[in-house]
């Protein structure tokens, strides 16, 4: 009984998860951008030393 | 929340906010006028009047807006969050306060009048071999040392309210605000230690030479952490008020202490990486201190992740609907959110150029140039500059008793937009003059007709027109405020604090326990600068004497 009660409690907290995937895709893009910005100076970097 | 938080800071608490602020703002109309005449200065059509120096003009920006402007916007900012959040301040911790401010002001004073004298033109670096006036050097130490008894009045506030509270999650801003100046105060040790023992002496003339290679350490032991003493605020009301300001909750307490613990254990032992190109230091440590470096960037991209979620929470509460719907739901037409949601986004370019910056051998192609300039203008003067005028927008009218109107709201939009534009032209010209070799801190010069020089100068014209632009939205900036303290309609402003969200999870004791965090911070410091310093002392150059360049 008490068991059960405890999957009841675990699956409202599942469901009450919201969902991120916007914030996770947006915080990819930043992760790219200071990818691409990097590797950008780094390119410059190799040609001039 | 604990039952002690109030709704409301008390008046007596408002006004030593405000004294605080006056200075700030006072700082901010010398500091962007010097600016502006910079800018003008650099584009080659302009020569300034009355015998005044482009490097006096320099050290003044730099020290007002970087030192004087942040330092009294924050300490006056964190006592009003302490204040709403853990209580009023009891009248001793106030006057600990009142006189914090007392002397930082004499010392603010006293360094200004050396700089309009012309007796310390050594930018605010303030490196040797170049020697100020040995008055600039008190007024900075009597900065450091206003700002201790600012922070010593969070410290207390906090230590009080744990008492009355045991056992309890303390509220999350005041936990904020107590990191800081624990930053702070383990900060300043370095400046506080190169100007007594090294540069005071030196410059009254008790000692002849310097050692330059332990002060440049010395000053950017404290150099780098300054950077996330001003960052620490702007992500305080990045992860506490916006949330509240837009209708959302906080996406997670854990979290954002976390993040802010991170800040601590990694803000202090990075200062070589501003040293990259210098000798004396074994590129083995510097390397260790570059890895320390890139530790920051995981708290701040769990903030970023943190402002995403609480937005995109927000928005699917409101019923968004695909991948970025949530974007449009966010209150666009708020100045509370939208001047600081604008030095979010400067964060992002911001932040990329600082992983640039401090990736070692890649320091080589931006170092000294005007990039750094750019990035700085970014990261401070934009990410946090904005975050403060944003709060200012709802603060100084809470603390004044008057609102803010839906005019001054518009106003206040305007500034805004009108600040990322100037930026845009004068930040972007100046990375983009960088990255062509263009050097910082110099005036106008077309170096004997070099051909390379001659590719800098559309840009610097840009950072002209760039700088005009800022120089408007500062005096619109000013109008606001000086509308908000004295002529604003009378009434009750809210002093936004969000609200953890229900589904967080419960903040972990752990994250509270001092001794932990703060042994951590020192282990890692004496780690990163033990055998730097003693090799610094042990393969001591000849000292330099004191040299007046302008």
């Amino acid at each position: 009984m008490a068991q059960t009660q405890k999957s009841e409690i675990q699956d409202e907290k599942v469901e009450k998860e919201p969902t991120l995937l916007g914030a996770f895709t947006a915080v990819m893009i930043v992760g790219l951008f200071i990818i691409i910005t990097w590797a950008g100076v780094f390119i410059l970097f190799n040609q001039r030393f | 929340m604990s039952m002690t938080n109030r709704l409301k800071v008390d008046r007596r608490d408002g006004k030593l906010v405000m004294a605080h602020f006056y200075v700030a703002f006072i700082s901010l109309a010398i500091g962007g006028l010097a600016g502006l005449l910079q800018v003008l200065v650099r584009s080659g059509m302009f020569v300034l009047p009355a015998g005044i120096g482009y490097y006096q003009l320099l050290t003044l920006h730099g020290v007002v807006l970087a030192l004087v402007l942040t330092t009294y916007f924050i300490m006056g900012f964190q006592i009003a969050a302490v204040s709403r959040t853990s209580g009023t301040l009891t009248s001793k911790q106030r006057k600990i306060g009142w006189t914090g401010f007392v002397i930082m002001t004499i010392g603010t004073i006293l360094a200004a009048v050396m700089i309009l004298l012309n007796e310390a033109t050594v930018l605010y670096t303030f490196y040797a071999p170049l020697q100020a006036h040995s008055i600039f050097y008190i007024g900075l130490t009597l900065v450091i040392v206003g700002s201790w008894l600012g922070s010593a009045v969070i410290l207390l506030k906090y230590r009080q309210w744990r008492k009355e509270n045991h056992k309890q999650t303390s509220p999350l801003i005041t936990f904020m605000a107590v990191v800081n100046s624990i930053m702070w105060i383990v900060a300043t040790i370095g400046v506080a230690a190169t100007v007594l023992l090294q540069l005071l002496p030196w410059s009254l003339g008790l000692v002849e030479t310097i050692n330059v290679g332990v002060s440049r350490t010395l000053f950017w032991y404290f150099g780098h952490p300054l950077v996330y003493f001003w960052l620490l605020p702007a992500y305080m009301a990045w992860y506490v008020i916006i949330p509240k300001i837009i209708g959302a909750k906080i996406f997670s307490d854990s979290l954002a202490r976390f993040s802010f613990i991170l800040f601590l254990l990694f803000s202090i032992p990075v200062g070589f990486h501003h040293q990259l190109m210098e000798p004396g230091i074994d590129a083995s440590w510097k390397f260790i201190q570059v890895v320390l470096t890139f530790l920051v960037i995981i708290p701040s991209l769990m903030t970023a992740f943190s402002l995403f979620a609480t937005f995109e929470s927000y928005g699917r509460s409101k019923g968004a609907k695909g991948l970025f719907g949530w974007f449009k739901k966010l209150p666009w037409k708020d100045a509370r959110f939208v001047v600081p949601f604008i030095g979010m986004v400067a964060f992002i370019p911001g932040g990329a150029g600082g992983i640039i910056n401090a990736s070692n051998q890649m320091n080589q192609v931006v170092h000294n140039t005007i990039w750094v300039t750019g990035h700085f203008h970014l990261t401070v003067a934009t990410a946090v500059l904005l975050t403060f005028f944003g709060i200012s927008y709802w603060l100084i009218p809470h603390l004044t008793g008057r609102t803010l109107t839906k005019a001054m709201n518009n106003l206040a939009i305007t500034q805004g937009i009108l600040w990322a534009v100037g930026m845009t032209f004068m930040s972007g010209a100046m990375h983009a003059a960088g990255l062509l070799g263009a050097p910082r801190r110099s005036s106008f010069s077309e170096y004997g007709g070099a051909s390379i020089a001659a590719e800098w100068i559309p840009y610097q014209v840009a950072q002209a027109v760039g700088g005009s632009i800022l120089f408007l939205s500062i005096i619109l900036m000013l109008y606001i405020i000086i509308n908000l303290a004295f002529f604003a309609p009378k009434g009750e402003q809210d002093f936004p604090i969000g609200e953890i969200a229900e589904t967080a999870e419960k903040t972990p004791k752990i994250l509270e326990n001092w001794k932990i965090w703060i042994g951590i911070t020192v282990l890692l410091i004496l780690f990163a600068y033990t055998i730097p310093f003693i090799d610094m002392f042990h393969h001591a150059p000849p000292g330099s004497k004191g040299y007046k360049l302008w």
